[in-house]
């Protein structure tokens, strides 16, 4: 699978630096923002395959977040990152057309995965287009 | 919960009520098209609860068929006019409730002394805002539904989807004092289908379980690959169970038992909708009082053309 380009999205500035460092170290071209309001802006100006959206974040949360991504941009995948498993808010990613749903913390090998057959997600729907 | 039939025919009503108002509406704002759909499928709803209040004079085969067909035909019409209904009342909705918030700020801001009367507009204030959130919900349902989202096909892990999944309803099933058991048959081949979507169908289920559990009691899923080679998982509870008049209504769009405000009716209409685009089957059984079971049938991978076959 070739590389693909990812954005993360948390309030948490030590989760976010770790987790963007990682998956630089997996080779993928990774940035990370502190806010749903900063990944929309990102967004705009960069082409991304893949987001990892935290849930709770004070100010746009991630549902809202979610909503105008899919809104803005249908193509790319988002993946649900959440600290509060609710049941509730997971139904609504879902039909709002997450990919996934996961709960922190996620080993990072399974986040990759998760990663990949979103962005194969992606590609498959393009070439459908 | 009140009787089956009375929710059935009040139900109807409110839709052709509330179609009514979104076609004088529509109208009025200019869009004729639309307006006259919504006012068709207006007709069509006030006919089904004439039909409903009839139907206790009638033997039950006759009335089922006719029932049928009118459903078939609604939901077709329904399909394609909800989206573009949910789209247009959004709108306004959208507008009122910034209104409702604008009129609160304002009244902060004049800083008028303290009254009763003060209160009790500020509890209206919320009061409209409530609401038309819950509207919102049902119009984001209505668009879900209609939508017409083809399945992207992957090979998907199924036992993995299911395993997070439980996972996530665990933690608040808990606290309830619900068990969340996986009986999960290793080795199952992987499927062609749509993870999202699966996941969207399997977490309504155990949301509905755990709705009818309330507390103290077990939510079993399962999964194995039968004799014809498809792959089936149950969800079963061990909650109120589904009486035998209401269980042939339940994936229909709006059929809810639940408190208003609590459930939109909408679960498992969308939920069938997806099982179907995605060539599978579900369906329901129950014994009141004795829980519910759930099972869901997919195939290895949906035939070409299943797609288009079945939306409703
Ligand atoms: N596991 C279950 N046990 C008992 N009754 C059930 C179960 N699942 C569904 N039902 C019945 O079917 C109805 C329709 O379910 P559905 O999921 O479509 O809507 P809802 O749960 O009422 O609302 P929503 O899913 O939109 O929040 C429910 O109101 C309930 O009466
Ligand atoms: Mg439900």
């Amino acid at each position: 699978m070739d590389k693909f380009r990812v954005l993360v999205v948390d309030d948490e500035e030590d989760f976010l630096e770790t987790i963007v460092k990682r998956l630089r170290d997996r080779g993928l071209e990774t940035h990370g923002v502190l806010s749903g309001e900063k990944a929309l802006q990102f967004l705009e100006g960069q082409d991304t395959d893949v987001v990892v959206l935290d849930v709770r974040m004070p100010g746009m949360d991630g549902i809202e977040t979610l909503k105008e991504i899919k809104k803005r941009k249908p193509g790319i995948e988002v993946i649900m990152l959440t600290g509060h498993a609710s049941v509730e808010s997971g139904i609504q990613g879902m039909q709002l057309g997450a990919f996934d749903y996961v709960m922190k913390p996620v080993p990072l090998d399974e986040l990759l995965d998760k990663m990949r057959q979103a962005y194969e997600r992606k590609v498959i729907q393009e070439e459908q287009l | 919960m009140s009787g089956p039939g009375k929710t059935d025919r009040l139900i109807s009503y409110l839709t052709a009520i509330l179609l009514f108002g979104a076609a004088v509406f529509l109208i009025i704002s200019g869009n004729t098209v639309l307006g006259l759909g919504a006012l068709c499928l207006a007709g069509l709803s006030w006919f089904t609860s004439r039909r409903l209040l009839r139907r206790q004079g009638k033997p039950d085969r006759e009335w089922l068929l006719d029932e049928r067909l009118l459903q078939t035909q609604k939901l077709a019409a329904m399909g394609e006019l909800a989206a573009g209904v949910a789209h247009e009342i959004n709108n306004p909705l959208a507008i009122i409730r910034q209104e409702a918030e604008w009129t609160g700020q304002v009244l902060r801001q004049a800083e008028i002394p303290e009254t009763p009367q003060l209160a009790e507009v500020r509890d209206s204030l919320r009061e409209i805002v409530q609401q038309v959130d819950r509207a919102r919900d049902i119009t984001a349902g209505l668009l879900n539904l209609a939508r017409k989202r083809e399945p992207v096909i992957q090979k998907v892990d199924l036992n993995r989807l299911i395993r997070d999944m439980a996972a996530l309803v665990e933690k608040e099933a808990k606290a309830s004092n619900i068990q969340v058991i996986r009986r999960l048959q290793e080795g199952l081949p992987l499927i062609e289908s749509d993870a999202p979507l699966l996941r969207q169908v399997i977490l309504n289920l155990l949301n509905n379980a755990r709705q009818a559990v309330g507390k103290d009691g077990s939510i079993t899923i399962s999964t194995r690959q039968a004799q014809d080679r498809r792959i089936v998982i149950t969800i079963a509870d061990t909650g109120s169970g589904i009486p035998p008049e209401l269980i042939r209504h339940i994936f229909d769009p709006f059929f809810t038992t639940k408190e208003p405000g609590t459930g939109t009716g909408l679960g498992l209409a969308i939920s069938r909708g997806i099982i179907h685009s995605l060539g599978g089957d579900i369906t329901a059984a129950s014994r009141a009082g004795e829980g519910a079971e759930f099972t869901i049938s997919l195939p290895l991978r949906p035939e070409t053309g299943v797609r288009h076959a079945a939306t409703a």
